[in-house]
């Protein structure tokens, strides 16, 4: 027999259940089969055959995967300071009661809410050395045009170029919701001790919104190791496989080669780096906030 | 509230009240667009009358037009539209028929995925003889007929003849066209001096697809057996060597546009940015149009060719195809009816569709002067016979034609070696292909 206040748990189980179905059902069944399915040889229309880690070991020794783990690396390296950074610095800027402010925040959000196919159009005609409006200024100076998508060593930057324009806004809000709670009067005693913007900004702003900053890395660091649409649309992973993240490995492996057993492993591949990069900010500022 | 309640539930049963539809319903599969504004059913295209949406379009009208005790559900996939079509298989719903590219065909035949058409094709007197050698070639796969070939597409020069007249590359009204890569060589310098401006046009950012298939054409041009079986590839070798670096050399001496992506490279030659444009037979209604319109840089000034052979006397062009194949799916006899009833319109509509520049396949239309009354097709006519796709039993081409585009750019932009690009391609070419299932 169940106590009453087991009971009472019980019914209030029953309120979560649904999203736990759900939650079941929809990602962590997928998680599992995925997770099996990296042990066998199958293509998209069955014919499975168990090969236990052989997927795992070849793609150790795959030079396009291994290339495309590093260039994920290199752009989350390049993607992340920004998108920590710059969306502070316009949250700092923005963070007041002005029209004009307004104005602003809008406008820097707007680019969020656009698609990925939007975002690469729009940037292909701002980089393309053949005409693009980058091209076109450096014409007027006599400059010949950068090669944005076809030199190896530009075209992650590049990619994080248009990644940071278009990602800015989420962080920034983010950043004003929690410059908002910051207590006033903390502030007010701050002036009232003539303390100076940075001195104001390094012991009473940023450690009220540390919080905020680990969130903003954290989640910048999950989205940005995803990378696909920006480099599948503009440059098919190109040149030299220099701007091929894992994502469009995978999706390459996936839907144009069948190969769904190696896809898998590489997606579990793609999973660890995150859950590990994740765990370990995460730990990290616990850490620091401990020690503080 | 009752009364409420009561009305609502009347109101259902009788919204679902309908005629029974006595017709037959069958689903097509289409890519090339969607052109509905622009061509109102029943109606001749507002614009743009040879485009492959607007010919389709119409196309379809007609056949439902034709056909009323059949039910067309259309389904329109952007290009290349596999990953739709595998998704639908992999949900055990695909279309009944689909349109899909001939080098594709092998991937869907050997997981028994899409059906023989042989025996369907012959009771409406449709034999494989009625169609072009490429088409044929295209769609035989172990002896039988697994799709209806729709066209045969396959890259083409299209010439800015104003351009070559000022370089002095005119005879007779024709573009003189080299025999050799050190002809090729010479008159692109030529050209350059001439007019200042890139002998080639070239898509080269976010471009895979070209330089493999200029690749197969010269293999193929210098008889290389490059499939020796349908799961080896050899591509380090001394005729591939020579055709990566004589486009690389054309690349090195800047004697091609570089640093444009497709839609760049295809206003560009609008636009009088060079002399040759690489690229397929379906830009040429649109060349064509501009060469038509006073004031445009291509006004009188277009002509296109197949490519030249410049590595010995062997004929020869890839050439790969649209084909219309059938679902392996369960279906009534009266939907298999529709379904041939829909191929067999097809197959007597060819010469509407070859309107496009795609070359036909039926080899009536390929040989009527209906066909070759049309701008510049006496010109190409002969690829529908010297045209070659890959060995019918290679499968995953589109992934192939990724694998060694992406290293063939990685050679001729001086990224890698032209004999590491090849061996890359090669190696990974054969990973794909050893483990397949």
């Amino acid at each position: 027999m169940l106590s009453a206040k087991a009971k009472t748990q019980f019914g209030n189980f029953l309120f979560v259940a649904p999203y736990l179905f759900v939650f079941a059902w929809l990602l962590v069944w997928p998680l599992m089969s995925g997770m099996g399915l990296s042990l066998f040889k199958a293509d998209l229309f069955g014919g499975a055959t168990f090969v236990g880690f052989e997927n795992y070991a070849r793609l150790m020794s795959d030079p396009v995967f291994l290339q495309a783990v590093g260039n994920t690396f290199l752009f989350v390296l390049l993607c992340v300071p920004p998108l920590a950074i710059i969306p502070l610095l316009l949250a700092l800027l923005l963070n007041r009661s002005t029209r004009t402010a307004a104005f602003f925040r809008g406008v820097f959000f707007s680019s969020s809410v656009l698609s990925v196919t939007i975002v690469t159009l729009i940037w292909r005609m701002v980089l393309i050395p053949d005409g693009g409006f980058v091209a076109n200024i450096l014409a007027v100076f006599g400059l010949p045009p950068i090669p944005f998508f076809s030199d190896p060593g530009i075209v992650m930057g590049s990619m994080a170029i248009i990644t940071v324009w278009w990602c800015l806004g989420l962080p920034m809000m983010l950043y004003l919701s929690a410059l908002q709670q910051v207590p006033q009067d903390i502030y007010e005693a701050a002036a009232l001790d003539n303390s100076r913007w940075w001195t104001t900004l390094t012991r009473i702003t940023l450690p009220s919104i540390s919080r905020t900053v680990v969130l903003v890395v954290i989640m910048q660091c999950v989205l940005q190791f995803q990378l696909f649409g920006q480099p599948q649309l503009i440059t098919q992973g190109g040149p030299n496989g220099a701007s091929r993240p894992i994502v469009l490995f995978i999706f390459e492996v996936g839907f144009r080669r069948w190969d769904i057993g190696y896809a898998a492993a590489a997606s579990q591949i793609l999973f660890a780096i995150i859950l590990l990069v994740t765990l370990g900010q995460y730990l990290l500022s616990r850490k620091r906030t401990g020690d503080a | 509230m009752k009364t409420l309640v009561s009305i609502l539930i009347m109101a259902l049963a009788i919204s679902a009240c309908s005629p029974k539809d006595e017709r037959t319903h069958i689903t097509v599969q289409r890519i090339f667009g969607e052109c509905r504004a622009n061509v109102p059913r029943d109606q001749a295209p507002l614009r743009n009358p040879d485009g492959e949406c607007e010919i389709l379009t119409g196309l379809i009208d007609r056949f439902e037009r034709e056909n009323p005790d059949i039910d067309l559900t259309v389904n329109i996939v952007a290009w290349p539209g596999y990953d739709q079509l595998s998704a639908q298989y992999a949900a055990g719903d695909p279309p009944d028929v689909v349109s899909i590219h001939m080098s594709s065909m092998p991937d869907y035949q050997s997981r028994g995925l899409i059906v023989p058409l042989t025996a369907e094709l012959a009771q409406d007197g449709v034999s494989a003889k009625a169609f072009t050698p490429a088409a044929r070639q295209g769609i035989t796969i172990k002896n039988e007929l697994y799709g209806l070939p729709f066209d045969n597409w396959t890259p083409l020069w299209h010439i800015n003849t104003g351009l070559f007249a000022r370089a002095g590359l005119m005879k007779d009204g024709e573009p003189i066209l080299p025999h050799t890569p050190e002809e090729l060589l010479a008159q692109a310098r030529q050209f350059k001096a001439a007019t200042g401006k890139p002998y080639f046009v070239q898509s080269m950012i976010n471009e895979r697809a070209a330089y493999t298939r200029n690749l197969y054409t010269y293999l193929m041009n210098q008889k290389a057996v490059f499939f020796e079986d349908p799961k080896h590839i050899r591509l380090n070798t001394p005729e591939a060597r020579r055709i990566v670096a004589l486009f690389k050399q054309i690349y090195d001496e800047n004697l091609t546009t570089k640093d444009q992506d497709y839609s760049s490279a295809t206003q560009g030659f609008m636009n009088g940015q060079g002399g040759v444009y690489l690229v397929g037979t379906w830009m040429i209604g649109a060349y064509e149009a501009e060469a038509n319109t006073p004031g445009q840089p291509l006004y009188k000034s277009y002509a296109v060719k197949p490519y030249p052979m410049l590595f010995g006397a062997e004929r020869a062009a890839y050439v790969d195809g649209h084909a219309w194949v059938v679902s392996n799916r369960e279906r009534s006899l009266k939907q298999d009816e529709a379904v041939r009833r829909f191929l067999k319109f097809l197959y007597d509509h060819n010469y509407d569709w070859s309107r496009t520049g795609h070359l036909p396949t039926v080899q009536a239309v390929a040989q009527s002067s209906q066909y070759l009354s049309l701008p510049h097709r006496r010109d190409i006519v002969a690829l529908s016979e010297i045209g070659r796709t890959l060995p019918s039993e290679v499968q995953r081409q589109f992934a192939i034609q990724d694998i060694i585009g992406d290293e063939l750019f990685s050679a001729i932009a001086g990224h890698k070696p032209i004999e590491q690009a090849l061996t890359d391609a090669e190696t990974r070419t054969n990973d794909l292909l050893f483990h397949l299932l």
